[in-house]
């Protein structure tokens, strides 16, 4: 039903840009519509299955700086790309695992800890970068975020990565035994527990997983601009968080897709390309982001508590 | 919140008021104390300077802000919530006063009516996020989380990325002007301080947040305005919140919509120092504000040290999760006994 | 007939409460074996020690001949045994057969998890599995349906379906019929009988005594956490089951009743909140205690909120000292003098962090309240140890945390802070539930004093006893209704059971 209604509105939307731009649907547009949000797209991958579980990871922000800069550093510093990669990600991995982990040490809300490694990373990324921007790397390296796939025009490499992705996360999500213990421990933790689910073990999975995907959402953004530096991802975790939302997960848990947080991230990020094309005030983006949550988030708390039969 | 261990008998209620109060201070006493050892530190680190009185005042001024805020949050914590967006609360009014005065600008409101204006803007924030929590019930977070976008990005659509400058020098007399060699903010803050800690403990309007925080539930069930007190909290903390862009932009003489940026998560940490739990239903006025205290000595410090500037963030940080560990071990603690 | 389930000797104690005495039981294949008792019998917790939720502190269990011991509801449902809770635990937003079939571990004896070799799900052979088992079970729903489009009576017959696929040789049934309609009923039975024609062993706990004796074969009534006896159904009768449920001498001493009792104080006529309560009516007299019984889930509770202003009332009119008035909230209800003592002190009533002074007068703020709104703290220090004193609460302090205080010490206190909002009527709902023998005699005797002073009382209690011994009047709650007054001399345990089940 809401799946339904976010197509129906982005394509409402492309239309009526359309009639106001009538390059709007041409390819080049299209292109950049997609690669200036496929940061935003590929963390929100990893957010959909942390809310599924009931829980939220706001310092993905971070992390995607975080990444970004590391790569970059490490390509400086000599390693191959490949290389850089890898151990970029590793400490991707290491950093969901410290939320995680302090989730269960401290005993206290998903939100609270992210929030607390959000404002420490922040300030790791301006330490190591003392404040600057790091650039300078290997021409190879654009080819994620800049380089076509297969040499197809306007296919960017990210997009297909993007694409595949989602198509992964999403034929897992809905097919996989082990991820359909999300929905389980969204619904009601208590109960999967007692279904023999072991529940601290797939947080651990999912926390780590949507680090891993913030920290390949900030290789691919420092990859596009081949630079890194901590302006990066303002505010990517509310545009990431309003994508799922939107998209029909509930911040309590127990709902969501990947089509849907696909079809969220798509409208949020033609809503993105709209302000810029119109030279309405980009400025005006957060506003418009910051009602959008609130308006999602209230109808879906809205239309679960309606929807309890009794 | 207070605790004694069984104290029985006849003398047992002296008892246990003595070590009521000795308890009390507990946290106050360890804050206490590590401001003055701090600043003892500093003090021998730096050569003196620490004492200077510019750098006392500089001190001062920069708890100033967080302390207001931090009051704020102190109050939002023990009602059960958070409140996210005081920073940018702070920015958008600063924004909003320093525009209905500026010379360069249409509106021309004059100094009082600026500042009405600029306080309505906060109040009115206040009860946006407070209609949501209480009202429609979304998760803080998010309602503050919204706002702390919102509130951002209209301070920065109004001013276009620009300064606002051409204000009066009336109003800067409220930021920069001195008394003793204290700015006035600084007074101002520790009154309304002053003020706040005796109503919130003893004026049954907002004592209530203490049992609300606690148990919504039972509150409602005893007969208390839960949705009215939890909304008016968010009022006053967006008010507090204005009210510190309203020193800021004086003492700054500019109007800018950057200020404030981060400013929540100081605030968090202040508050949840100074005994406020993320569970709701305690808090301390007094404790927030040593906790601003003893951030602004270490921010200090910091720069007094000619400690490298970028590492600010990353100290701010560490600080968010020292407020955490200490809140997470003071609720372990309690489930143990 | 094999005797598929067999306990022993079973005792259990929950902090110092012993729930079960010397409990034997047993359960035969292709029977219906029906369990009652009033509330707080004991029957539940004797279904979670079979059920492995929870160990028995002393005596076995045995199934198929051999002594059991589970360690979790997981291990008794993969031996075979398998309890559907009244509280359904289906996750919404997946399909029907992802519910029964997609958990966490697999069961050695049945291949369950419908996937291949990585992971991943064949729905062919999932949904082809759901479909054969609600066939064998004689369910008729679609396996792909969304669990959250169904009704809870069909959710209830998939938990069933669930627990069946584990091969579960006994079922145990958890009040199934109390969210049912007569058809869905009808349905549910069909089904059980079928499952009792495949060999299984039902134990069905309910209230409704008429459903029992239509349906089971055997009923076990359990009294105070004995076994009174197990009777065949064709050769007993609703009235002397009633008798086992009840038959037991009032021991306890309860206040003499009222001696003279004044005009009407407070009345309701018409309460309705659907489906919770309906057609609600009664009236309280000045100096009376007005005794509210009912099964557990007959509405007293929800009429009680609902008059005190916490949930909204769809109909009905509530008149106090002879006027009409209006209740829109607890705020509301205390300021007209009507006041709610919760059934749950510890999530509802009480501040548990907070002293005991600031609970006693939670309620009552106002009073205490100068013109400008400051709190006058010596008249609360006054008051609340003027109630410590009065409730003879221990320690005798009120500078203590809640939290520290005894059970019964607690609900002297929440009764204090009831009695310190100076109200006109109070309900008082479970006001001695989880509290030693001499508390509850101090908080009886503070009732009955209560209604001497002209404060009119409404009770209410799962506990027979102590509303007949306490109440002057006793009004009898069933589904949702008032299905009998009872005068003085008529309330007996029998009488209100009659009424009180169908």
């Amino acid at each position: 039903m809401q799946q339904v209604a976010l197509m129906v509105l982005c394509v409402v939307l492309a239309l009526g840009m359309q009639s106001q731009f009538p390059k709007y649907l041409n390819l080049d547009n299209v292109e950049i519509v997609l690669a200036n949000s496929i940061g935003d797209g590929i963390m929100a991958l990893g957010m959909t299955i942390v809310m599924i579980t009931g829980g939220i990871d706001i310092s993905v922000a971070a992390v995607l700086q975080f990444t970004a800069i590391l790569v970059g550093m490490l390509m400086n510093a000599g390693a191959p790309i490949p290389a850089a990669i890898v151990v970029t990600l590793i400490a991707a991995a290491a950093i969901g695992w410290i939320n995680v982990t302090l989730m269960r040490i401290f005993n206290v809300h998903p939100f609270i800890v992210t929030l607390a490694t959000l404002l420490t990373l922040r300030g790791v990324n301006i330490v190591i970068t003392d404040a600057g921007t790091v650039t300078g790397f290997p021409q190879q390296f654009s080819a994620i975020g800049r380089g076509y796939f297969a040499g197809v025009d306007h296919l960017r490499n990210s997009v297909v990565l993007f694409a595949v992705l989602a198509v992964i996360t999403g034929y897992a999500l809905k097919n996989h035994r082990f991820f359909q213990e999300a929905y389980f421990i969204g619904g009601n933790r208590r109960s999967a527990r007692m279904s023999g689910i072991k529940v601290e073990r797939f947080l651990v999975f999912t926390y780590v997983l949507n680090a891993v995907l913030a920290g390949v959402a900030g290789i691919v953004i420092s990859s596009q601009y081949m630079a890194a530096s901590i302006s990066f991802g303002q505010n990517a975790e509310l545009r990431t968080i309003t994508a799922v939302a939107v998209g029909g997960a509930s911040l309590s848990g127990g709902t969501g897709t990947i089509v849907g947080t696909v079809l969220g991230w798509l409208f949020l990020a033609m809503v993105r390309n709209a302000f810029n094309m119109t030279g309405v005030n980009t400025y005006w983006q957060d506003v418009v982001i910051g009602v959008v949550l609130a308006i999602a988030v209230f109808f879906g708390e809205y239309l679960k508590r309606r929807q309890v039969t009794r | 919140m207070t605790k004694t261990p069984g104290a029985y008998g006849a003398s047992g209620r002296q008892a246990a008021t003595d070590l009521l109060r000795k308890v009390l201070g507990a946290r106050t006493t360890t804050l206490f104390l590590t401001i003055l050892v701090v600043s003892v530190m500093l003090t021998i680190a730096s050569g003196g300077s620490f004492l200077s009185s510019r750098n006392l005042v500089s001190v001062l001024m920069g708890m100033t802000y967080d302390l207001l805020m931090a009051m704020g949050m102190t109050l939002v914590l023990i009602l059960g919530g958070i409140d996210l967006s005081v920073g940018s609360v702070l920015g958008l009014s600063g924004v909003a006063i320093t525009m209905m005065m500026s010379k360069h600008q249409p509106y021309h409101v004059g100094i009082p009516g600026a500042i009405a204006v600029g306080l309505a803007v906060a109040a009115v924030c206040g009860a946006v996020n407070g209609l949501g929590v209480a009202k429609l019930k979304i998760a803080p977070f998010i309602v503050t989380l919204s706002m702390m976008a919102v509130a951002r990005g209209l301070g920065t659509v109004w001013t276009s990325g620009w300064y606002i400058s051409g204000l009066p020098d009336a109003y800067l007399v409220i930021g920069q002007g001195t008394f003793l060699g204290v700015p006035y903010p600084v007074y101002i803050a520790l009154i309304i301080l002053a003020v706040f800690s005796i109503v919130l403990q003893r004026w049954k309007p907002l004592t209530q947040a203490f049992y609300i925080g606690h148990n919504p539930e039972a509150a409602g069930l005893s007969g208390m305005r839960v949705a009215l007190v939890t909304g008016a909290g968010y009022v006053i903390s967006g008010l507090l919140s204005g009210l510190a862009g309203l020193f800021m932009t004086s003492r700054l003489a500019m109007g800018f919509f950057q200020f404030g940026v981060g400013a929540e998560l100081n605030a968090i940490a202040a508050a949840v120092i100074g005994g406020a739990s993320f569970v709701g239903g305690s808090g301390s006025l007094v404790g927030t504000f040593l906790a601003a205290l003893l951030i602004a000595v270490i921010n200090n410090g910091f720069v007094l040290l000619r400690g490298d500037p970028n590492y600010k963030t990353l100290v701010q940080g560490l600080i968010v999760f020292v407020a955490i560990a200490v809140d997470a071990y003071r609720r372990r603690k309690e489930i143990r006994e | 007939m094999e005797t598929i389930l067999r306990v022993e000797d079973i005792c259990k104690s929950f902090a110092g409460n012993q729930v079960l005495h010397d409990v034997d039981f047993s359960a035969e294949v292709e029977r219906i074996h029906a369990l009652v008792g009033e509330n707080g019998a004991g029957k539940t917790t004797l279904m979670n020690i079979i059920g492995g939720i929870h160990q028995p502190d002393e005596g076995t269990v045995y199934f198929r001949g051999e002594p059991v011991s589970f360690a979790n509801p997981l291990h008794a449902m993969n031996r075979g045994i398998s309890i559907v809770h009244q509280e359904l635990s289906l996750v919404p937003n997946l399909s029907v057969a992802q519910n029964v079939f997609i958990s966490g571990q697999t069961n050695e004896m049945v291949p369950r998890q419908k996937v291949n070799r990585f992971g991943f799900i064949n729905w062919k052979e999932l949904y082809a599995d759901t479909r054969d088992l609600f066939d064998h079970v004689g369910i008729d729903i679609e396996p792909t349906t969304m669990v959250s489009k169904l009704s809870v009576s069909m959710q209830q017959l998939v938990e069933i379906a669930k627990a069946i696929s584990f091969n579960a040789r006994v079922l145990i049934l958890d009040e199934p019929t109390s969210a049912l309609s007569e058809k869905e009923i009808d349905r549910l039975f069909g089904v059980i009988r079928e499952l009792t024609r495949k060999g299984v062993a039902i134990i069905f706990i309910s209230h409704k005594l008429d459903e029992v004796l239509t349906i089971a074969d055997q009923i076990s009534v359990l009294r105070d956490g004995r076994m009174v006896d197990t009777v065949r159904t064709e050769e007993t009768s609703r009235d002397e089951i009633i008798q086992m449920m009840v038959g037991r001498h009032i021991e306890d001493m309860y206040p003499s009743k009222s001696s003279g009792v004044g005009d009407v104080l407070f009345s309701v006529e018409g309460l309705s909140r659907r489906p919770y309560f309906h057609d609600v009516s009664f009236t309280l007299r000045r100096g009376e205690i007005l005794g509210l019984a009912g099964l557990v889930g007959s509405g007293r509770t929800e009429a009680a909120r609902a008059i005190f202003g916490a949930d909204a009332l769809d109909a009905g009119k509530i008149m106090l000292d002879g006027k009409g008035i209006q209740i829109k909230s607890p705020t509301n209800a205390i300021q007209h003098g009507i006041c709610y003592l919760t059934e749950d002190r510890k999530t509802l009533g009480l501040f548990l962090k907070m002293l005991v002074r600031d609970n006693i007068v939670s309620a009552a703020l106002n009073r205490f309240t100068s013109q400008l709104g400051f709190l006058r703290r010596r008249a609360i220090q006054d008051e609340s140890m003027h109630y410590v004193d009065y409730m003879q609460i221990r320690p005798p302090t009120d500078e203590v945390e809640m939290i520290s205080l005894s059970g019964g010490n607690q609900q002297k206190s929440l009764l204090a802070k009831w009695l310190s909002a100076k109200p006109k009527v109070l309900i008082a709902d479970e006001p001695t539930r989880g509290v030693d023998v001499g508390a509850k005699a101090k908080l009886h005797t503070d009732l009955r004093k209560m209604a001497e002073e002209g404060i009119g009382v409404i009770l209410i209690s799962s506990e027979l006893p102590e509303i007949l011994g306490l109440s002057d009047r006793v009004v009898v709650f069933r589904e949702g209704t008032v299905a009998a007054l009872l005068e003085g001399d008529q309330a007996t345990q029998e009488e209100v059971m009659k009424y009180a089940t169908r």
